[in-house]
């Protein structure tokens, strides 16, 4: 390209059936487009994974093009419909990550439209050359452009008096049980932290330990993390869950990762858990204050009272960024990452053996804890998370780092749960968003 | 190390024209990796393909990038001439320089630029590519066809005929299915049983056919090739073996008394009475009548036995109970029919209300020389034999608000039939059919319709009828005819409505327990509606007659040969050759969240239990099943912790594609 003008390098993910044989036509009818664009075949929508598009972001690419059949049009009947989902949620994910939206294009081109393909071409590498050159590599930071703060206001934290002391009383009680009946070999609950106002999770196999466990306004870690890990003592685990902790358990039953006979839940009715003195930003809003799946339930809830969620008007104030302040925000925050991976290992639903940051062959994300490396991480992560995240904060709240990850969680549950009227963590019997389709799932973003 | 070879071809002037083809191959060979690179005129051609043999052999490349036409065009080709060679042909890789590169762009420079590009992609691509062999699946070579209607007997019997053998099984006592309770069929007025039947006894005598009647499919297990089938036989009651079809017992049976029994016959539609041991028409095939347990005195009370007494074969036998049988079978054909939607769910038309109200089947037993008139046409209320007939056609079909808006596709032939056989049985009656419009394409259907209208005076009026009610013995029809713009009222003796097609009731379940997709009104979807019109997206699975979708005896009868015919051709091998681009479970980091069973749509997915040396349950993995996968590519693209991968489109395989991109 021997001109003066930008010549955008430009991918695009086509589908052996619809859109690579419509671009096969476009070449016999001979018309005429311009040559920015490498077509990547594979056979179905449903191959081309979300993550090759960031990959071919993360290698520079100045746009990218995914293409496959019609709705109804499939070779394999429904990839595209699983792959529009997936896009749906991918797409706005780069969108709130900071990526330029108009640099992703999506379309459905068949066999027959040559004529499509073609323009669709032309209109695309206008449309990137027009945008000009990516203004930074992916995970570096725009030069010379502020990224704006978060905070949000906090939210008293107020529970009725007594309560938690009758709860933890009643909660011992039935641990104790639990262990000298030999129902269960393991409560896992929570014991007094290190540092007055903290509390940590605490393992117990004999009711003479159970005196151990405490139940109060900082119990804020989520157990179901271990309710998939094989327990060190014999027998059944017993967890201590408040209700958002069980949204977890949905999630791990829907996913075939235990059983519910498997796991016994001592409930806690919850009046909120605290951050920094205040009452934690996801409690604010939460309207599930009672569990539904535990065997018992312990205590009674203070009905909800209508708090707004500040996370929510923090995510609006994100969404109102120009998309280089947006993704400077990211990059500033991911830039602290150190790739602990402690957001991973307090996931309860982070339950792969093997996770793909470890897979080396190939590489799906960059090693070193650089800007490349943490960028992909986290967007990686979120999408993994997406449609499965329960907003339990475990994640926010081990990060050493102070990276506020709930935000891109919460952003792809509201996301979710607009696309495919969804809620993860609800209903152990829903096949997980990701894994079904509507025909009639929206598709405005492809033409 | 890779050593790859490149050619690039000419394509004559298609490519040269505008891709520098020599410097494309220059730029190659400076590629790393790359051995050899060489363009020529015609690569496809004869001495092109030698020319990428000698290479392969004289630089003992392991792997090859043919830059030329599409792979749509010339893969196959490519491929094989790799394979003479001795290398595995899924090391060849073909980049598209023709259709999306020289023949889309005038500019010289940018083409053969991006040629090079393409070129490069696919030398990355291929230094991941791995030798792949075919996989090869077994085949047993025996069908099953569920229904014994028309499509089910066409199919059984022309794959029977090709030497294969056969299972039948069908859910009624007999075979037969609708077409043998029709009186003609259009547009040649033949008898209906006389050409269904001698087909029937065919299928009963034929050496390669097992019939099993009055028996349902319960499961299906396995894939193509190697479906695991299981059949329950419904205890008839009767020993098939000693019964002769004497009709002894039948003629005995007191729930048969014609005055009093209160059984309706399901072959007249209800339009006659049966005893409660009964063969369900004097052609039936089996002719070994079956009990009707929840009618038989002796099932319900005790008492009775009568037909065991008078049994002079001693067959009857009381005591019998459902069996239960596993047939292997290499292939299936669903040909599970149709019902017609009753007459009563029609409510405004005054179905399941007014008796002289009837639906286009009932009518069809009407006119039959069998039925329950003798073929004389007289209405079910008091027998008087109609003066005035009123069909009224798409009752149901074409219609979101009260039915399905489909077109039953069979109506507008019948009903011009109907009313062409009312006339040439009662001579002075008078027909009017109420149409939407009339369907009538297809060999001789129009000329079929124009003699209805013309020569045998049915009366057509183009309209709906708005409103019908009972006035004195008649039924008032009144409605419009929109040509004249006038409104019609008709004083009738008999309403018969052409009501719609539908599935058969249980054709979701059969759908789902055979994997295949279906449509929201529970016919069953073809794997593509063009080309692919009987096979499904369940391999070995295949489609004959309605259960498809609404079609008449000609194209039910084709259909059910060209799904024999893919089932013979199925057949022809011992073991079948599938493409090996799969996908494949890494079974040491599969977590067994079985997300990827949730989005294949061939259900290839298996759990498969992995076991430590003393037999303890370690976890239960994927497992992708070879027969079954499509290699479309989902599950690997679902798998959160990358475990799967579609061989032939691996990440590897991508990923090098998207960093020769960056280059």
């Amino acid at each position: 390209m021997m001109s003066d003008t930008f010549e955008p390098k430009i991918v695009a993910f086509v589908c052996n059936w619809c859109t690579y044989t419509g671009a096969d036509l476009a070449g016999t009818s001979r018309m005429q487009y311009p040559a920015n664009v490498r077509i990547i075949k594979l056979p179905c929508t449903g191959r081309i994974s979300p993550l090759f598009i960031m990959k071919a972001l993360e290698q520079g690419a100045d746009g990218v093009l995914v293409s496959g059949c019609h709705p109804g049009d499939c070779h394999y009947t429904a990839g595209n419909y699983h792959a529009r989902r997936k896009y749906t949620i991918f797409r706005e994910m780069l969108h709130f990550l900071g990526v330029e939206p108009e640099r992703l294009f999506f379309s459905w081109v068949s066999a027959a439209e040559g004529r499509k393909w073609a323009d669709l071409v032309a209109e695309v590498t206008d449309t990137v050359r027009r945008l000009g050159p990516r203004r930074s590599a992916w995970g570096e930071p725009v030069e010379g452009i502020a990224a704006p703060r978060l905070s949000a206001n906090p939210v008293p934290f107020e529970a009725p008096a007594g309560t938690f002391a009758a709860q933890a009383e009643a909660m011992r009680e039935k641990a104790k049980a639990l262990l000298a009946g030999g129902e269960v070999g393991t409560v896992i609950g929570y014991e007094q932290g290190t540092l007055p106002g903290t509390a940590r999770p605490a393992f117990v196999s004999t009711p003479e330990e159970v005196d151990r466990l405490v139940w109060n306004e900082h119990c804020h870690q989520n157990l179901a993390v271990y309710a998939a890990r094989k327990p060190a003592k014999p027998g059944k685990v017993a967890l201590v869950v408040k209700p958002c902790d069980e949204r977890s358990l949905v999630g791990l039953l829907q996913e075939n990762r235990l059983a519910r006979e498997d796991v016994v839940l001592i409930g806690m009715a919850c009046h909120g858990v605290q951050s920094e003195g205040a009452l934690a930003p996801r409690c604010a809003a939460c309207q599930t204050r009672t569990p539904a799946l535990a065997d018992p339930v312990i205590g009674e809830a203070t009905p909800p009272t209508a708090t707004a969620d500040p996370r929510l008007e923090q995510i609006a104030r994100i969404e109102q960024m120009a998309p280089a302040e947006r993704w400077n925000f990211w990059q500033g925050h991911f830039s602290r990452c150190l790739k602990c991976y402690a957001c991973r290992a307090a996931c309860s639903l982070c339950t792969c053996e093997r996770c793909l940051a470890e897979k080396a062959q190939p590489r799906w994300i960059p090693a070193p804890p650089d800007g490349a490396g943490n960028l992909s991480w986290h967007a990686v992560r979120a999408w993994h998370l997406a449609g499965r995240c329960v907003d339990c904060g475990a994640c926010s709240a081990a990060c050493p780092a102070d990276i506020p990850l709930y935000l891109l969680n919460l952003k792809l549950a509201q996301v979710v749960k607009d696309a495919f009227d969804y809620e993860a963590g609800r209903d152990p019997a829903a096949a997980p968003p990701l894994t079904t389709y509507r025909e009639d799932d929206a598709q405005e973003f492809i033409r | 190390m890779a050593r790859v070879g490149v050619f690039i071809c000419h394509c004559g002037e298609n490519i040269a024209r505008t891709v520098d083809c020599a410097r494309v191959a220059e730029y190659a060979a400076t590629l790393p990796g790359v051995a050899h690179a060489v363009d020529y005129r015609y690569m496809c051609s004869d001495p092109g393909q030698r020319l990428i043999e000698t290479a392969i052999r004289e630089h003992g490349l392991t792997g090859v990038v043919v830059a030329s036409c599409s792979p749509h065009m010339h893969e196959v080709t490519f491929r094989r001439t790799v394979a003479r060679a001795g290398l595995n042909p899924f090391l060849c890789e073909m980049a598209n320089i023709r259709e999306q590169c020289s023949w889309v762009h005038e500019d010289r420079e940018a083409a053969t630029a991006k040629a090079c590009e393409l070129v490069r992609l696919m030398v990355e691509k291929v230094k991941w590519n791995t030798a792949l062999e075919p996989i090869h699946v077994p085949v047993t070579r025996k069908a099953l066809v569920i229904g014994g209607g028309i499509a089910g007997i066409q199919a059984a019997l022309d794959i029977a005929n090709g030497g294969r053998e056969v299972i039948l099984v069908e859910k009624g006592p007999s075979i037969g299915g609708h077409m043998a309770q029709l009186s003609e069929t259009f547009p040649t007025l033949d008898c209906s049983q006389c050409i269904m039947t001698p087909r029937m006894v065919e299928v009963k005598n034929h050496p390669n056919i097992t019939l099993y009647t009055y028996a349902e499919v319960e499961k299906v297990d396995g894939y193509i090739g190697n479906f695991a089938v299981t059949i329950r036989k419904k205890a008839r009651c009767v020993d098939e073996a000693l019964c002769t079809g004497c009709g002894e017992c039948q003629s005995k049976c007191p729930q048969g008394k014609l005055k009093t029994s209160v059984i309706p016959n399901e072959f007249d539609l209800g339009l006659s009475r049966r005893p409660a041991i009964y063969v369900p028409f004097p052609q039936a095939v089996p002719n070994v009548p079956v009990i009707d347990k929840e009618h038989c005195r002796y099932f319900q009370d005790g008492k009775c036995g009568v037909c065991q007494k008078v049994c002079p074969a001693k067959a009857v036998d009381f005591t019998q109970t459902d069996q239960v049988v596993t047939e292997q079978v290499g292939a299936i054909v669903v040909a599970t029919g149709y019902d017609v939607m009753s007459s009563g769910e029609y409510g405004e038309y005054g179905g399941g209300r007014y008796p002289d109200v009837i639906d286009g089947l009932q009518f069809e037993r009407l006119l039959s020389a069998s039925g329950p008139t003798g073929g004389e046409v007289k209405r079910p209320s008091d027998g008087k034999v109609p003066e005035t007939v009123v069909f009224i056609a798409c009752a149901g079909s074409r219609d979101r608000s009260h039915g399905v808006p489909y077109c039953s596709k069979i109506c507008c032939m019948y009903t011009a039939k109907h009313a062409m056989l009312y006339k040439h049985k009662v001579h002075h009656g008078q027909a009017y059919v109420f149409y939407m419009d009339i369907r009538a394409g297809g060999k001789n259907y129009d000329e079929f319709v124009r003699r209805a209208i013309e020569e045998e005076g049915a009366v057509y009026l183009r309209g709906r009828v708005s409103r019908l009610y009972q006035k004195d013995g008649q039924l008032i029809v009144k409605g419009a005819d929109t040509l004249s713009g006038q409104p019609v009222e008709i004083a009738a003796d008999l309403v018969v409505l052409a009501t719609a097609i539908q599935a058969r009731p249980g054709s979701d379940a059969l759908a789902q327990m055979l994997k295949v997709p279906y449509d929201g009104y529970g016919f069953l979807s073809e794997a593509h509606p063009k080309l692919r019109p009987v096979e499904t997206n369940s391999a070995g699975v295949y489609l004959a007659g309605a259960c498809q979708a609404p079609k008449d005896i000609p194209e039910t009868v084709a259909q059910a040969s060209a799904a024999a015919s893919k089932v013979l051709g199925l057949f022809s091998m011992e073991q079948m050759e599938r493409e090996p681009t799969v996908s494949v479970v890494n079974e040491r980091t599969c977590i067994g969240c079985f997300d990827c069973e949730r989005v294949c749509p061939f259900g290839a997915i298996e759990h498969r239990e992995i076991r430590d040396r003393r037999g303890n349950l370690l976890k239960v993995v994927s497992h992708v099943n070879e027969g079954v996968c499509a290699g479309c590519g989902a599950c690997a693209t679902t798998c959160r912790s990358g475990s799967i991968e579609l061989r032939g489109y691996t990440d590897e395989q991508v990923f090098a594609q998207i960093a020769a991109v960056g280059v």
